[in-house]
C-alpha cells in the first residue's frame, strides 16, 4: 500500500473564440479495490457548471456545456489516493474479450500472432508475460511517429510507438489468444504525461501489466479510465463550435 | 376472403391516388453511387387484406414476440442470463455490432427498448404467416400505408363505405401515447437528420400528426444533463422524449463516433440520468440482428416461458457444425443473408448463383460463418398488382412477391397497428421487396370483425 499525490492539468487555447461548446472528461480517478481515492479537486475554467455520472465502464464522467464565446478552457485534478496492488479488482464485462476499434488486427498482426503463440505458453499470467517480452524486443519506444488516432495494426506496421500503441497491440494479442484484456489510462511515477498500460483477466481478477515498460504493475500507478481502447478512455472529448482553426493543447501531470 | 370485385373502387382511381402522392410529396430517398436522388414510392391501388381472424392470432403471436425481445434487451444490457444460461453463445452478442458497451447498465423508463418495432412477416402458399426478420432500430414505413388511406378515402370514398376496414388512422395517436409513456418531463421531439434522408417525408409527417417538434441537431443542446430545444428568443425548452430518426452510432459524438456530425453532444449522459427518453433505445441493433433472430423462439421461451406463436423462417446457423453442413450440401436451394446489411442488400439466393459462384461463397462461408444465416426458400403468395396503375399505359393484374411490415408500439401496453406496410417486388423473379431496391407499396386492410363473418 502506498500514499500517492496526484496532479493533471490541460490547457486548451483556441485561436480565435469558440462557443456552444459541450464536453465529456474522463479525470477523476474511479474508486476501486485497488486505489482509494482520499482526496480530489477539480477546477474547470472558465467557470461551468458540470455534472457527474458514471459510465457503462466504470469510469467518472464530468459533463459541461460553455455556451458563450470563449478562447480557452483549462482543468485541472489534484488529489491523492492509497494504491494497493496487491488487491484485486474483479469488475468483469465479456467486451473485453473482444477485439474494439482500436484493437483489430489485420492479416498481418495476426500473422505475427500465430507465429509467437508457440512461445506464449503456460498460465494466463504467463502467456500474458511472454507476449509482452516479445513485444518489448519488437517494438521500439518512439514519440512523434503515432498519434492518439493509431490503431494497434497500424502502430504495429510501423514498429515504433508510445504507451498507448505497446498497450494496443497488447490488448489485440491477448484478445486473439482468448484472454479478456482492457486498455488502462492513467498516471504513473517517471512519466511526465499520462501513461497507459493494460490489464488482463486471470480468470478471477484483473492483473496488471505495462507493456511500455514491460514490468508489472505496482503501488507506483494510478488508474484514471479504462475501456476496451484508448476511445472509451480518452480524458477530454469536446464538440465546439466557431471560426478557429486551431486549438493548443498543453498538458501536465505528476505523480508523486 | 373478400372478393377482387369489391376493390374496384380503389382501382379505378389508382391514376388519381397516385398522383395525389406526388402532390404530397410522399417519397423516399435513396443513395446511389454517392449521389442523393429521391423517388415517388410507387402504390398499388389493390389493398392487401387481412381478415379479423387472421390478424387476431398474427397480433398475438405480434405482441409476444417484441415483449420478449423487449426482456431480452434488459438482460443483455444487465445480468446476461440468456447467455448464462446457455440459451445464446456469447459470440452471437458481442461480435454483433448493434451491442454496444457503452450502454452496458442503462436502464431507459420502464425498462422498455423498442417502443416502434417494425416485424417484417410473409404468408406463405398455406396462409401461415413466418416472421422474416425484426427491425427494433429505426423502422420505417409507417407514414405511407397512413398517407395513401387518407389519400384514397379523398379519392375513392365509396370503398370505405362499402367495407368494413378497420380505421388506420389512430397510428398517430398510438405513436404519440407510445411517446408520451417514455416522456421524462418535457416537448416531444422528433430528431430527423435532415432533408436529405431517406425517410424525411416521414419525419415531418409523424412529427406533424403527433404533435411533436421536429428538430435538427443544432436545436438542440445538453446542459447539465438535460436535453433542450432551442427557442426563436434565445431561450430553451426542455425535451422529454426523443424520437431519434438517425442510426446509434451517429447520436453522440462524445460518446459514439467522434465524428458525427449529426448527434447531440453529451445526449447519452442526459439518457443514462434518466433526463430524457430515446426512442427507440440505443444499443436495440444486438436484438435484430440477423443472427440472433435465430434465436427469438428460444426467447420466447425463456423469458416469456410460452411456445412462440409466429414462426421464423427456417434458419440455419452455418455458426453450427451440422448446419454447417446442411447449407454445404443445400447451398443452391437456399437464400444467404450476410448479418451486417440491411435494407435488402446482402441477400443472395442460392439458386442464382452459377457453379463457381456457388463455389466461391462457400469458401466465403467457411471463412466467416458468423457473418452468415441461411434460410429456406419460403414459398410466398403472391399478391395481385395492377401494372401501370400509375395511369402510364395499359393496366393489367398481375401477381408480385410481397411482404408485410407490421408496427407494433410498446408503451403503457403492447400493441399492433391494426394496419401495415405491403411491400411488393415489381419485378416479376425476385423475391426481395425492399423499397431501396425499387419496390412499391400497397395499402394493408384488416377487416372487421362483421365483414369476415358474411
Amino acid at each position: 500500500m502506498k500514499r500517492v499525490n496526484f496532479y493533471y492539468s490541460t490547457k486548451l487555447t483556441f485561436d480565435d473564440y469558440v462557443h456552444d461548446h459541450s464536453f465529456a472528461l474522463r479525470i477523476i480517478p474511479p474508486e476501486t479495490d485497488t486505489q482509494k481515492i482520499i482526496f480530489c479537486g477539480l477546477n474547470i475554467s472558465p467557470y461551468v457548471s458540470t455534472q457527474q455520472t458514471a459510465d457503462a465502464f466504470g469510469n467518472n464522467v464530468t459533463s459541461g456545456y460553455l455556451k458563450g464565446d470563449h478562447r480557452f478552457l483549462d482543468f485541472e485534478i489534484k488529489g491523492s489516493a492509497e494504491t494497493d496492488s496487491s488487491r484485486h479488482r474483479t469488475d468483469y464485462m465479456p467486451c473485453y474479450l473482444y477485439q474494439s476499434q482500436y484493437t483489430q488486427p489485420d492479416e498481418s498482426l495476426k500473422a505475427f500472432y500465430n507465429e509467437i503463440k508457440g512461445r506464449c505458453t503456460g498460465t494466463v499470467s504467463d502467456r500474458a508475460e511472454s507476449f509482452c517480452d516479445i513485444l518489448s524486443d519488437t517494438i521500439e519506444y518512439c514519440k512523434c511517429v503515432t498519434d492518439t488516432s493509431t490503431t494497434a495494426a497500424q502502430a504495429f506496421a510501423l514498429k515504433k510507438g508510445v504507451c498507448q500503441d505497446f498497450s494496443h497491440i497488447l490488448i489485440s494479442l491477448l484478445r486473439m489468444d482468448g484472454i479478456a484484456a482492457r486498455y488502462i489510462a492513467g498516471l504513473a511515477f517517471c512519466d511526465g504525461e499520462t501513461h497507459s498500460w493494460v490489464e488482463y483477466w486471470t480468470g478471477d481478477h484483473w492483473e496488471g501489466i505495462d507493456p511500455a515498460n514491460n514490468c508489472p504493475v505496482s503501488d507506483d500507478y494510478l488508474v484514471i479510465s479504462q475501456g476496451r481502447d484508448f476511445r472509451d478512455c480518452a480524458i477530454d472529448r469536446g464538440v465546439m463550435f466557431g471560426k478557429y482553426t486551431r486549438q493548443l493543447q498543453l498538458v501536465r501531470s505528476v505523480l508523486t | 376472403m373478400i372478393q377482387q370485385t369489391q376493390f374496384t373502387k380503389t382501382v379505378g382511381n389508382a391514376a388519381e391516388i397516385n398522383e395525389l402522392l406526388r402532390r404530397y410529396g410522399v417519397k423516399f430517398g435513396i443513395y446511389k453511387n454517392g449521389v442523393f436522388n429521391e423517388q415517388f414510392f410507387p402504390f398499388d391501388p389493390i389493398p392487401r387484406v387481412i381478415t379479423a381472424e387472421d390478424f387476431a392470432s398474427m397480433e398475438k403471436g405480434l405482441i409476444q414476440r417484441v415483449d420478449a425481445l423487449n426482456e431480452f434487451l434488459f438482460d443483455i444490457y444487465h445480468d446476461k442470463k440468456i447467455v448464462k444460461d446457455g440459451i445464446i453463445p456469447e459470440d452471437f452478442i458481442y461480435i454483433s455490432k448493434g451491442y454496444l458497451a457503452e450502454c452496458e447498465g442503462i436502464t431507459p423508463k420502464n425498462k422498455i427498448y423498442s417502443h416502434i418495432s417494425g416485424i417484417d412477416l410473409v404468408q406463405a402458399k398455406d396462409g401461415e404467416w413466418y416472421i422474416l426478420e425484426d427491425n427494433l432500430r429505426i423502422p420505417s414505413g409507417a407514414s405511407y400505408p397512413l398517407i395513401a388511406r387518407e389519400l384514397t378515402r379523398i379519392a375513392a370514398p365509396l370503398a370505405f363505405a362499402e367495407n368494413e376496414i378497420v380505421d388506420n388512422r389512430g397510428y398517430a395517436q398510438l405513436l404519440k401515447e407510445t411517446m408520451e409513456h417514455s416522456n421524462c418531463g418535457g416537448i416531444r421531439a422528433i430528431l430527423t437528420p435532415g432533408r436529405y434522408n431517406a425517410a424525411y417525408f416521414e419525419h415531418s409527417y409523424l412529427a406533424e400528426h403527433t404533435g411533436s417538434v421536429l428538430v435538427q441537431n443544432d436545436e438542440l443542446f445538453v446542459e447539465d444533463n438535460v436535453l433542450y430545444h432551442r427557442t426563436y428568443s434565445g431561450g430553451k425548452t426542455r425535451i422529454g422524449v426523443l424520437y431519434r430518426r438517425i442510426a446509434d452510432e451517429y447520436l453522440d459524438p462524445l460518446t459514439f463516433l467522434p465524428e458525427s456530425l449529426i448527434g447531440i453532444p453529451n445526449l447519452m449522459e442526459a439518457y443514462r440520468s434518466g433526463n430524457v427518453g430515446i426512442i427507440n433505445a440505443p444499443g436495440n441493433g444486438v436484438a435484430d440482428d440477423k443472427g440472433i433472430y435465430y434465436f427469438v423462439p428460444k426467447m420466447i421461451k425463456y423469458y416469456l416461458g410460452e411456445e412462440p406463436i409466429l414462426k421464423n423462417a427456417p434458419t440455419y446457423l452455418p455458426f453450427y457444425t451440422e448446419d454447417m453442413k446442411y447449407v454445404m450440401d443445400n447451398l443452391e436451394k437456399l437464400v444467404i443473408k450476410d448479418v451486417a446489411e440491411a435494407g435488402g442488400y446482402g441477400v443472395v439466393f442460392g439458386s442464382e448463383l452459377s457453379k463457381e459462384k456457388l463455389e466461391e461463397f462457400r469458401k466465403t462461408i467457411i471463412a466467416e460463418p458468423r457473418r452468415f444465416i441461411a434460410q429456406e426458400v419460403i414459398d410466398f403468395l403472391d399478391l395481385p398488382i395492377l401494372e401501370n396503375g400509375d395511369g402510364m399505359g395499359d393496366t393489367q393484374t398481375v401477381m408480385r412477391k410481397a411482404d408485410l411490415r407490421a408496427f407494433v408500439l410498446s408503451g403503457e401496453k403492447t400493441r399492433v397497428w391494426a394496419s401495415g406496410l405491403t411491400r411488393f417486388s415489381r419485378n416479376p423473379a425476385s423475391f426481395v421487396v425492399n423499397s431501396s431496391q425499387g419496390g412499391g407499396f400497397k395499402d394493408t386492410w384488416v377487416l372487421k370483425q362483421v365483414n369476415s363473418e358474411q
